[in-house]
């Protein structure tokens, strides 16, 4: 059991999903309170030929990846302002378009290879820069999130009287998507621009299915995300399967298990099952 | 300029895409209309392991991706009704189809080059079945975009509205999404799992610019799908790059080019 | 006179998922009658107008609907993207009679054409339906009704947003409507409008009162359908309605 913490790579690539597994499982509480999982996979997606130019000028992949997310928020919104173009469609556009960009940028034949690395991440690899981006992230990431809580809560569950109360829910949303933003383009090293998003969505979706406070979800969401990071690490290392992916189906392995134990959950509490109706 | 068709796969790749036109320009129109743009990217996205089982075990590709289609398409009408949590489980449920395929690729069954070929398509793997799919496809859509296309329009538009007094409206709508997961599978080899929103969607709301009347759209969107789908095969070839990428690209400057003319055609843009 | 009512309702409850978000209605609607139904939002007006078409089931109590009814909702955001022309629209009305394989024809698309003269809109059939001011949306859904051949309309609030005019032009469109023997009901805010009709029903969850607006139309009345105080305005011959307030 403690044979891989003896493996200089696995204890770098638990630590990483370490400070992940806490940014994400915090953020995506939000995530998921805000209802904003299909902005969150469409932000990751949509950074992608900002990750390949900074793969191709061989800088870290946060140099690409922020303007990246700035570029792709401002083409999709201004594509929603088109009459008869809804955000949906707007998204798709957006995100089919830079992927296909990124594709192309990345396939060409004079370009290094390492896309799979990009799409699925490289958990296995992180470098010293990557592991101290991660721990300033999650720092960041947890302490705005810290200081913002009572606000966010207000916004998120009843945005019609946030405002009276002094709290826009507007500006709240912008905050999560930036620091969403954020978090992503650090976790992408490690989980891949395709797989990102089952980290911020998966461990609150199922932390929510266990309790119905706040406090007690964000604290399961991160206790899950770590978990399965650990977990999908140690399959990884056992069975010889891709790290990235391993965590990946991790997480959503401990997302079905959430559903038959939140039933347990709350029929001993003796209510109804919690229907989430106000959580996407 | 057009040495690139003269090459026999090239020929087969733009047949093709010349065939999947039809059904992606008319079932575009009808994604755009009905709110399923996602839906069709979330589809062809599940393919993806169920390409992989096929590659790896060996049995037709159309078919590993049409079960996982058809087992993606009836959990997500199962979903539909029940609107909590569908965003975070739709998700999931693409990010574990993600992640399945490229460990049964690269792990199971050894075939890790192929991961791309499979998410962003290929102009050699084009074959006779392909072709044959495709053209199904195309015939199936006008079919049924002649007979209940009026449906579609009609739930669209007030599902309040009774129907006709024949088949349920769920079962003109479950036609739709399996028409969409047809041409989708159709679609598979030239763009691959992850672009297939450059066929069905981008064309369809390019056109949407341009025109007001449902004819004239659907017409406009089937054209455009051939013209994008042919300008980035030649593309394809000549740098290299995967069909899927090359047509995404040229559909998307098309619809930005479309979109900015109009814009400054049309002077104060009407909200 | 009872047994020709287009609509009979006793004792009527209806809701969803089992738990009752009207109840208590009783009411008929005669042919020929304009019918003001009055209530807050949220009150249970779009409830008891989806029980009449038939989408809810009664939860308790009788409800006899004796004509086809067709309805003129709202216009949702969505619908003005539509690439569908005002004849287009009207047309739909022909499906519900239509195999279902089959489009609306040259018959069809005539007769929507006369039910758009109708509604005054003859000219303007080709135009996107998007295009057209509220009012003429309104109308245009109506004309929908007509080719419906529904002899109840359910109008959900068609008066909402609607400048003087158009507003006068409505209500004359109303009146002719059941000046042909058809039953109209309509879901307003406008209580003078409703003093002009043929009767009310105020409901705020439960059925408040029913009746003709003379008899039925006191202060008291109103202030259970509204849930709160009606103060004269001073210097004015207006009342206001006061929300309710929480102690």
């Amino acid at each position: 059991m403690l044979e891989p913490l003896q493996d200089e790579f696995m204890r770098r690539a638990l630590a990483e999903v370490t400070m992940i597994g806490v940014a994400a499982g915090m953020l995506g509480c939000w995530v998921i309170l805000y209802r904003l999982s299909y902005a969150a996979e469409s932000l990751a997606h949509s950074i992608f030929p900002g990750l390949v130019l900074a793969a191709l000028a061989g800088l870290p992949l946060i140099v690409g990846g922020i303007p990246g997310i700035l570029v792709a928020a401002l083409a999709i919104a201004a594509a929603s302002r088109i009459p008869g173009v809804s955000r949906e469609v707007a998204i798709g556009v957006v995100v089919t378009t830079l992927f296909g960009l990124g594709v192309l940028l990345a396939l060409s034949p004079d370009s290094p290879p390492g896309i799979q690395e990009i799409l699925f991440g490289d958990i296995l690899g992180p470098s010293d820069a990557d592991l101290i981006a991660a721990v300033a992230m999650a720092a960041a990431v947890g302490g705005v999130l810290l200081l913002l809580h009572g606000r966010l809560l207000a916004g998120g569950f009843d945005p019609g009287a946030a405002r009276s109360l002094g709290v826009s829910p507007g500006i709240v949303e912008a905050a999560l998507l930036a620091l969403l933003g954020v978090a992503i383009v650090v976790a992408v090293q490690g989980l891949g621009n395709l797989l990102v998003v089952a980290a911020f969505v998966g461990p609150a979706a199922a932390a929510r299915r266990l309790t119905e406070r706040i406090a007690p979800m964000i604290c399961l969401a991160v206790a899950i995300a770590v978990l399965a990071g650990f977990a999908g690490l140690y399959l990884s290392y056992y069975a010889g399967t891709a790290g990235g992916a391993s965590v990946a189906l991790a997480i959503v392995a401990l997302y079905l298990l959430s559903l038959p134990l939140g039933r347990l959950v709350s029929a001993r509490q003796g209510k109804r099952a919690p229907a989430g109706a106000t959580i996407a | 300029m057009l040495e690139p068709f003269q090459l026999p796969f090239v020929q087969r790749g733009l047949i093709e895409v010349l065939l999947l036109a039809v059904p992606a320009g008319l079932l575009g129109t009808w994604i755009v209309l009905r709110g399923l743009a996602f839906f069709s990217h979330a589809v062809g996205t599940a393919t993806f392991p169920g390409l992989v089982l096929a590659d790896g075990l060996g049995f037709a590709a159309p078919l590993g991706a049409f079960g996982a289609a058809v087992a993606f398409s009836t959990g997500a009408t199962a979903l539909r009704g029940r609107r909590s949590g569908q965003d975070a489980v739709v998700a999931l449920v693409l990010v574990a189809c993600l992640a399945a395929g490229v460990i049964l690729a690269s792990d199971v069954f050894g075939s890790g080059a192929n991961v791309e070929t499979l998410l962003f398509g290929s102009l050699l793997l084009v074959d006779r079945a392909d072709l044959l799919l495709a053209a199904a496809a195309a015939a199936a859509t006008l079919l049924a975009n002649l007979l209940i296309g009026q449906h579609w329009l009609r739930a669209g538009f007030d599902p309040t509205l009774a129907g006709s007094t024949g088949p349920s409206q769920r079962i003109f709508d479950a036609v739709l999404l399996g028409l969409v997961a047809l041409a989708t599978v159709a679609a598979l080899t030239v763009v691959g799992a992850l672009l297939v929103a450059a066929l069905f969607v981008v064309p369809a709301i390019t056109a949407r610019l341009l025109t007001e009347r449902l004819l004239s759209w659907q017409l406009l969107s089937v054209g455009l799908v051939a013209l994008e789908g042919t300008v980035g095969l030649w593309l394809s070839v000549k740098t290299n790059a995967p069909p899927g990428a090359t047509i995404a690209c040229v559909a998307g400057a098309t619809f930005a080019l479309v979109a900015m003319v109009r814009g400054l055609a049309g002077g104060v843009a009407v909200a | 006179m009872r047994s020709e009512a287009l609509i009979e309702a006793s004792g009527l409850a209806v809701g969803y998922d089992g738990e009752a978000a009207i109840s208590a209605v009783d009411f008929s609607l005669a042919p020929g009658e304009r019918m003001a139904l009055l209530g807050p939002n949220g009150g249970g007006k779009t409830t008891l107008l989806r029980a009449l078409l038939g989408e809810l089931r009664p939860l308790a109590g009788q409800l006899r609907v004796g004509a086809r009814c067709a309805t003129v909702p709202q216009t949702e955001r969505s619908q003005l993207d539509y690439p569908v022309s005002a004849l287009d629209v009207a047309a739909m009305g022909a499906l519900s009679r239509l195999p279902w394989w089959r489009r609306p024809g040259r018959r069809e698309r005539a007769v929507a054409s006369e039910a758009l003269h109708k509604v005054g809109l003859g000219d303007l059939a080709q135009e996107t339906f998007g295009k057209l001011s509220g009012g003429q949306r309104q109308r245009v859904l109506i004309a929908r009704s007509l080719v419906q051949d529904a002899q109840i309309l359910l109008l959900d609030e068609p008066f909402s947003g609607l400048d003087r005019p158009s507003s006068e032009g409505l209500e004359a469109l109303v009146d002719s409507l059941a000046a042909e023997r058809r039953g109209v009901m309509i879901a307003t805010h406008d209580l003078e409008q409703a003093r002009r009709w043929d009767s009310v029903l105020c409901l705020n969850r439960t059925q408040v009162a029913a009746g003709p607006p003379e008899e039925v139309l006191d202060l008291a009345v109103l202030e259970a359908t509204y849930g709160g105080a009606i103060v004269e305005l001073p210097g004015s011959d207006s009342r206001a309605i006061l929300p309710p307030h929480h102690h």
